[in-house]
C-alpha cells in the first residue's frame, strides 16, 4: 500500500463523514434563512463575531454553543437510560453511515490504479443505503418508547408505521430503476447516466424514470420524517413526539440526525435520478482530455460570477434602518475582498494548471474535483427542494398519510414495474 | 304555627301568618317589600315611607307595610307606577346629601341604599346645589365609626339603644337636611352589644374601626358557625377570605338569627373573639422544646400512654359532645381517670340578662350530660396519683393563674393537645396542634340546654386535624363524629332520641324542665 | 323535525386537483416567488427591525400600569378593589389603609400586580371609578431575569411616568 493509497483512503473517509456534518451547518442556516424568505422574514440575522454574520451562519456557532452548554437532563422516571441515551446515537450514526456508499466522483485513475471515490469501496450500493436508512427509525421508536412519555410513545409508533408503508414504494420504485441499470451498484449506475439518450438528452434516471423518480422523492421525504411527512414530530398534536423528553446534545443529535438524513437522502436522489456527479454533456473522459479549455473557460468565469455576486451582496448586506457609518457596508466591503482574494487565489492555481501541467494525472484530479462540486452543487439544490417543500406543504393528516401510501404510491409503483420491465424486455 | 290569612299581592293569592306586620308576612313567602328603617327586632317605625304601598279600595289607599298589619282579603299593589314613583322618589330624596363614596365605603356590597338604587331608582342625580356637609369619621366609641353624611336617618341605632341596651347614647339631633345622628357630647358608645349597631345600620354610616378596610365584603366567604366565646352559643356568620398567596383568615363574625338562642344580636367580646381563631394559634409540634412532625408526636403520645400507668386526661368544656365522648371512650381504653375541671373558664359576675354569660365555655352542658367529672377536688387528686397528664384543649388557667394548680400540674409528666398557644403549652413536655372551632364540624349543648350542630368554616393551609381525629390516631375506636352518636344516644339518656343529621337549624330543646326561650 | 339538508359544492374534485402534484407545485411557485423575490432584495421583507427600530405605540395601546395622582402628587386611588374584583387573572393584590392626606378616607398602603399573571385585558382600567390606574405607559416589553421583579408595587405604579399626553389618552376614547 502506497502512500498514495493511505492518504485517499483517509481523504475519502473524511468526504463521507465530515461533508454530512458540515452540511449540517448549512442545512440549519438554510432552512432558517430559506423559512424567513419564504415567509417574507429576514431569519437570523444578529448573531456576530466582532460585527461578521456571514449572512447568519454565525447563528450556527451560538445554537451550537447553546446545545453544549445546555443541562443535560435525564428525566427521573426514565428505566432505561441505556436506550434513551443509544436512541439519538442510533439515528445519528446511521444517518452518516448511509452515505458511505454514496459515490462523489467518477473513478480516479492515478499511476494506473483505480480509486472508487466513495467511502466506502464496497459493491453494496442502494442495498446498504436501504439496510442502514431502515434501521435509523430504531432509534427513533427507541427513543419513543425509554421516553416512557405518552407523546414519545405516539411519536415512535407513527415514525415505525410511516417507515413500514413508505419503505415499499420506495423500494419498488428502485426495483423498476434497477431493472434499466441492472446494477445495485451506485457507482455504476452514475456511469450509466454518464451516457446521452437520443444522443441529446443526458441519460438520467429522471428522463428514464418519470413515474419513479416521483415516488422515490415522496418516499424518501416520508423516511426522513421532513414535512409534510413529519407526522412523528408533530408539535400540535404530540408536543414534539419522540424527541419530547430529549435535552442538551441529545436533542442535538437528533437535529443533526435529522439534517444528515436530508442531506443522505438529497445526495441520493442526486445519485440514483439526477445523474450523480455527471456534468451534463460532459463525460469524464471528455473532461479530461480536454482539460485545459475546460480550465481556461472557468478562468473567465469565475470573476464575473464573482463580479455578480459581489454586486448582490452589497445590495443586500446592509442595515435596513438608518444607522450611521453602517457597520454592515464595511462588513460587506470585508466580504467582497475575501472573494476576490479567494478567486484570485484560484486564478493563480489554474494558470499553473494552464502552464506546467503535462500528464493526466493532474488533469484527472482537477476533474474529480469538478465532480465533486458538481455532485455537491446538485445535492445542495436537492436539500433546498427539501426546505422549499417543508415552507410550502402543510403536513398531512394521518389517516391521509398512509392512504397515500398504501393505495397511491404503491399502486403506481407496481404500474410502473410492469411498464419499465415491458419496455426494458421489448428493447432488449 | 300562627293563624294563616289570604291576601293577594299585585293581584297573586298569598297565604301568609296573621298578626305580622305586611314586610314580614309577606317577606315570609318571598315578596320583598323595600325598607330602610324598619327591623323586626326594632319594631316599626315609619320614617323612612321607602315601604309605602298601595291597598286597593283601602282606606287610606297608600300605607306604609311596616305599619299594617296583613288582613284576610287585603289586596295589597307592590307595582302599580304611583309605587314606583314613590319608591324612586324615596331614593332620589335619601340620595340628594349621600356623598356616594362607595369606592370607600365599608357597607359597599351589602348596602341597602346600594341594592334599592338598582332595583327601584338607576337615574343620575338632578341637584345642583352643593350638598350640606356633615361630620364624618367620628368616634362614637365602643368601635363604632360614624358617617353623618351616609346616614338616612332611619333611627335604627337610636332605636337599638333605647330599646335593646336600654342605654340610650345615641339620639338624633336638627331638623330636615340637617339631621343627624349624634352621641351627647363626651358620652361615647357605652354598652357591650355596642356593634350591633353595625348590623343594623343598613346603609356605611356606621362601621366597624375593627373591620374598617379590611377587606370588601364581596371577597369574604360567609359560613355559619357558632360563636364559642361564651355558654350561650350565639349562632354567627364565620366571614373569612383566603388572599391570593395567604392563609384563610377570618375577618369578622356577624350574628346570625336564632330565636331559640341569641335572636338578632350577639356581644361585642363574642364578635371580636375571632381573632383569637387566627392569632396565637399552635402551628408546630413540640416534643421538649424542640419542632417535630405531628406524626412523631402522635406517636410519642402513644408511647407515654402505653408506660403510664395512671394517666388523667383532662377534657375540654369547649369541645363538641363527640369530641368529649371521644376523649372518654379514649380514657377508659388506656384506663386512664379524666376530669372536666374548668373553672378557669369561668368569670364570675362577667354576665348579663342577656346575652353574656359567666361560663366563657361553649359545651359545658355537654361534660354533664356525657358524665364527666369537673370537680376540683377531685382533679387535685387524680392528680397525686397520675404519672401523665393530658389536657385535650383545656386550658385551666384560661382567665387568670392559679400558682398552686399549675405547680401541681407542672411536676407531672404533660400532653398538651391544644389549638392555641397558653399555659398549658409552655408547661408541656409534649405539645400538639389541632383544630379550632372554626376548622371543625361537631354539636354543643348551650347553657340553655338547645342543642346545636355547626359546620366547618376555615380551611387553613396548613390544616389541622381535630381532637377526635386524634384519638382514632392514637387507639381510639371513634373513628368520626357520626360514628360518637350511637354510643352517646346509649348512654345518655337526655341524646336517646336525637338524629345528629336531623337537628334543626335552629337547634334542639334538649330539656322542658329549664327554661328556654331567650327574649328575641 | 325534519333537519334541512343543503349540498354544498365542493372544491377539489376535478383530476388534475386530485392528482395533488399539480397542485403541489402551483403552491411552491408561489412559495418560490416570495423567495425569489426576498433573494434579490431583502429590502421587502415584511419585517420591523425591533430593538433598533422601536414600534409606534398608540394611546390606546394597553402597556403596563401605572397609578395616577392628584396634582398635588397624592395617589388617586382608594383602594376600592373594583380593580381587583374585575381582574380576570387575579393579578391584583392591594391593602386598604387609613388616609390622612385629606383626600378621602382610604387610601392602599399596597398595591401589588404580578406582570407575570396579567393578561392585559384592561379590566382594571375600565373598573377604576377614580381614573387611579391606566395603562397608558406605552411599556410593551415587560421582562425579567426572576420572579421576583415582576411583582410591582405602589412605588414603581406611582412614578412609572404616562407614555402619551393627557389629549391624546383622552382622543383615544379610553
Amino acid at each position: 500500500m502506497s502512500a498514495l493509497d493511505i492518504l485517499l483512503v483517509i481523504l475519502r473517509i473524511a468526504f463521507g463523514a465530515f461533508v454530512p456534518l458540515s452540511f449540517v451547518a448549512v442545512l440549519v442556516w438554510m432552512e432558517r434563512r430559506g423559512a424567513g424568505y419564504f415567509q417574507d422574514r429576514s431569519g437570523p440575522n444578529r448573531c456576530n463575531v466582532l460585527g461578521f454574520r456571514a449572512g447568519g451562519l454565525i447563528q450556527n456557532i451560538a445554537d451550537a454553543v447553546k446545545l453544549i452548554f445546555k443541562e443535560d437532563i435525564v428525566p427521573g422516571h426514565i428505566k432505561h437510560k441505556l436506550y434513551f441515551i443509544l436512541a439519538p446515537t442510533l439515528v445519528f450514526i446511521t444517518a452518516i453511515l448511509s452515505f458511505a456508499m454514496v459515490p462523489f466522483a467518477d473513478t480516479l485513475v492515478l499511476n494506473g490504479k483505480e480509486y472508487i471515490m466513495q467511502a466506502i469501496p464496497a459493491d453494496l450500493g442502494i442495498l446498504w443505503f436501504l439496510a442502514v436508512v431502515g434501521f435509523g427509525v430504531y432509534g427513533i421508536i427507541l427513543a419513543g418508547w425509554s421516553s416512557h412519555n405518552k407523546y414519545g410513545v405516539l411519536g415512535g409508533l407513527r415514525a415505525a408505521a410511516q417507515v413500514i408503508s413508505y419503505e415499499i414504494p420506495m423500494g419498488l420504485a428502485l426495483v423498476s430503476l434497477l431493472t434499466i441499470y441492472s446494477t445495485v451498484n451506485l457507482s455504476e449506475m452514475a456511469r450509466f447516466q454518464g451516457q446521452l439518450l437520443f444522443g441529446f438528452i443526458p441519460m438520467w434516471g429522471v428522463f428514464l424514470q418519470p413515474l419513479g423518480v416521483i415516488i422515490f422523492i415522496v418516499a424518501a421525504f416520508a423516511e426522513t420524517n421532513r414535512t409534510p411527512f413529519d407526522l412523528a414530530e408533530g408539535e400540535s398534536e404530540i408536543v414534539a413526539g419522540f424527541h419530547v423528553e430529549y435535552s442538551s446534545m441529545k436533542f442535538a443529535l437528533f437535529f443533526m440526525g435529522e439534517y444528515v438524513a436530508m442531506f443522505v437522502s438529497s445526495a441520493l436522489i442526486v445519485t440514483l435520478y439526477f445523474g450523480s456527479y455527471q456534468i451534463p454533456w460532459f463525460s469524464t473522459e471528455t473532461l479530461v482530455n480536454h482539460s485545459k479549455p475546460v480550465v481556461f473557460l472557468l478562468m473567465l468565469a469565475m470573476p464575473v460570477a464573482a463580479y455578480f455576486f459581489n454586486i448582490w451582496m452589497k445590495k443586500n448586506n446592509r442595515s435596513q434602518y438608518e444607522r450611521p457609518n453602517d457597520p454592515r457596508v464595511f462588513e460587506a466591503q470585508v466580504y467582497a475582498a475575501v472573494i476576490w482574494s479567494i478567486v484570485i487565489f484560484i486564478e493563480i492555481i489554474f494558470l499553473g494548471f494552464l502552464i506546467f501541467s503535462s500528464g493526466a494525472g493532474g488533469a484527472r484530479i482537477l476533474v474529480a474535483l469538478l465532480q465533486i462540486a458538481c455532485f455537491l452543487f446538485k445535492t445542495f439544490l436537492m436539500c433546498f427542494v427539501y426546505i422549499w417543500v417543508r415552507w410550502t406543504l402543510p403536513r398531512f393528516r394521518y389517516d391521509q398519510l398512509q392512504r397515500l401510501g398504501w393505495q397511491r404510491l404503491l399502486p403506481l409503483a407496481l404500474l410502473n414495474i410492469f411498464i419499465t420491465s415491458a419496455v426494458v424486455v421489448s428493447l432488449a | 304555627m300562627a293563624e294563616m290569612v289570604k291576601l293577594f299581592v299585585n293581584g297573586e293569592e298569598v297565604e301568609v301568618e296573621s298578626g305580622k306586620n305586611l314586610i314580614d308576612a309577606i317577606g315570609a313567602v318571598g315578596i320583598e317589600i323595600p325598607h330602610l328603617c324598619y327591623h323586626p327586632a326594632l319594631g316599626a317605625d315609619g320614617n323612612c315611607r321607602m315601604c309605602l304601598v298601595g291597598i286597593e279600595d283601602g282606606r287610606p289607599p297608600v300605607v306604609p307595610a311596616c305599619k299594617t298589619p296583613a288582613r284576610e282579603g287585603m289586596r295589597v299593589q307592590l307595582d302599580t307606577d304611583n309605587i314606583k314613583k314613590i319608591q324612586r322618589d324615596i331614593m332620589e330624596f335619601e340620595l340628594i346629601n349621600h356623598p356616594v363614596d362607595c369606592p370607600i365605603c365599608d357597607q359597599a356590597g351589602e348596602c341597602k341604599l346600594q341594592d334599592y338604587y338598582m332595583a327601584h331608582d338607576l337615574q343620575d342625580s338632578r341637584m345642583r346645589v352643593p350638598q350640606v356637609t356633615k361630620g364624618k369619621k367620628m368616634d362614637f366609641g365602643c368601635g363604632v365609626v360614624h358617617d353623618q353624611e351616609r346616614c338616612v336617618v332611619c333611627g335604627r341605632c337610636v332605636r337599638f339603644t333605647r330599646q335593646i341596651t336600654k342605654t340610650g347614647e345615641l339620639g338624633i339631633i336638627n331638623r330636615t337636611d340637617a339631621a343627624r345622628v349624634n352621641i351627647f357630647p363626651g358620652r361615647p358608645l357605652n354598652n357591650r352589644y355596642a356593634l350591633n349597631i353595625v348590623d343594623l345600620c343598613p346603609v356605611g354610616a356606621m362601621t366597624s374601626r375593627d373591620f374598617r378596610f379590611k377587606q370588601r365584603v364581596w371577597f369574604l366567604k360567609k359560613d355559619k358557625g357558632i360563636c364559642h366565646g361564651c355558654a350561650r352559643g350565639c349562632n354567627i356568620f364565620i366571614d373569612h377570605n383566603r388572599e391570593k398567596y395567604k392563609d384563610d383568615v377570618i375577618y369578622r363574625y356577624r350574628p346570625r338569627l336564632n330565636s331559640l338562642v341569641n335572636g338578632y344580636f350577639m356581644c361585642d367580646e363574642g364578635r371580636l373573639s375571632y381573632k383569637e381563631e387566627n392569632e396565637n394559634r399552635l402551628t408546630a409540634t413540640m416534643i421538649e422544646g424542640k419542632e417535630t412532625s405531628f406524626e412523631d408526636g402522635i406517636q410519642r403520645i402513644q408511647q407515654e400512654l402505653n408506660q403510664a400507668k395512671k394517666p388523667l386526661m383532662l377534657i375540654s368544656p369547649n369541645s363538641t359532645l363527640e369530641q368529649q365522648w371521644a376523649v372518654k371512650r379514649i380514657a377508659t381504653l388506656y384506663g386512664a381517670r379524666c376530669s372536666g375541671y374548668s373553672e378557669g373558664y369561668v368569670k364570675a359576675g362577667d354576665g348579663d340578662d342577656f346575652l353574656i354569660c359567666d361560663d366563657k365555655s361553649a359545651n359545658r352542658r355537654g361534660l354533664q350530660l356525657l358524665d364527666i367529672d369537673c370537680e376540683r377536688t377531685t382533679l387535685e387528686q387524680a392528680l397525686g396519683e397520675c404519672d401523665l397528664f393530658i389536657s385535650f384543649d383545656n386550658d385551666p388557667f384560661r382567665f387568670g393563674n392559679n400558682e398552686e394548680l399549675r405547680n401541681a400540674i407542672a411536676a407531672k409528666r404533660v400532653i398538651a393537645i391544644s389549638s392555641h398557644e397558653n399555659t398549658m403549652t409552655e408547661i408541656s413536655k409534649v405539645a400538639l396542634p389541632v383544630a379550632s372551632y372554626s376548622e371543625y364540624d361537631g354539636t354543643i349543648v348551650n347553657i340553655n340546654n338547645v342543642l346545636q350542630s355547626f359546620t366547618r368554616a376555615v380551611r387553613k393551609n396548613e390544616e389541622r386535624i381535630d381532637i377526635l381525629e386524634v384519638t382514632r390516631l392514637l387507639g381510639g375506636a371513634v373513628r368520626d363524629n357520626a360514628h360518637a352518636w350511637p354510643g352517646m344516644k346509649t348512654t345518655v339518656e337526655e341524646l336517646a332520641e336525637v338524629h345528629p343529621d336531623r337537628i334543626p337549624a335552629e337547634g334542639l330543646q334538649l330539656s322542658v324542665s329549664e327554661e328556654s326561650h331567650v327574649s328575641a | 323535525m325534519s333537519a334541512k339538508v343543503k349540498t354544498i359544492e365542493r372544491k377539489g374534485r376535478t383530476f388534475l386537483e386530485h392528482l395533488y402534484l399539480v397542485e403541489v407545485f402551483k403552491g411552491m411557485a408561489v412559495t418560490f416567488g416570495h423567495f425569489f423575490r426576498n433573494l434579490m432584495d431583502n429590502r421587502r421583507l415584511y419585517v420591523r427591525h425591533y430593538p433598533e427600530v422601536k414600534p409606534e405605540i398608540p394611546a390606546r395601546w394597553r402597556g403596563r400600569h401605572r397609578l395616577t395622582t392628584h396634582e398635588d402628587g397624592t395617589v388617586k386611588c382608594v383602594a376600592c378593589f373594583m380593580c381587583q374584583t374585575n381582574c380576570p387573572s387575579n393579578c391584583i393584590m392591594i391593602e386598604a389603609g387609613e388616609r390622612t392626606d385629606g383626600r378621602s378616607e382610604k387610601l392602599p398602603v399596597r398595591f401589588d400586580i404580578d406582570l407575570l399573571e396579567c393578561i392585559y385585558c384592561g379590566y382594571c382600567v375600565e373598573a377604576c371609578p377614580m381614573d387611579a390606574i391606566r395603562m397608558d405607559t406605552g411599556i410593551f416589553s415587560v421582562t425579567s431575569y426572576d420572579r421576583e421583579s415582576m411583582m410591582i408595587g405602589l412605588e414603581d405604579l406611582l412614578t412609572t411616568p404616562a407614555g402619551c399626553s393627557e389629549e391624546e389618552y383622552q382622543k383615544g376614547g379610553c
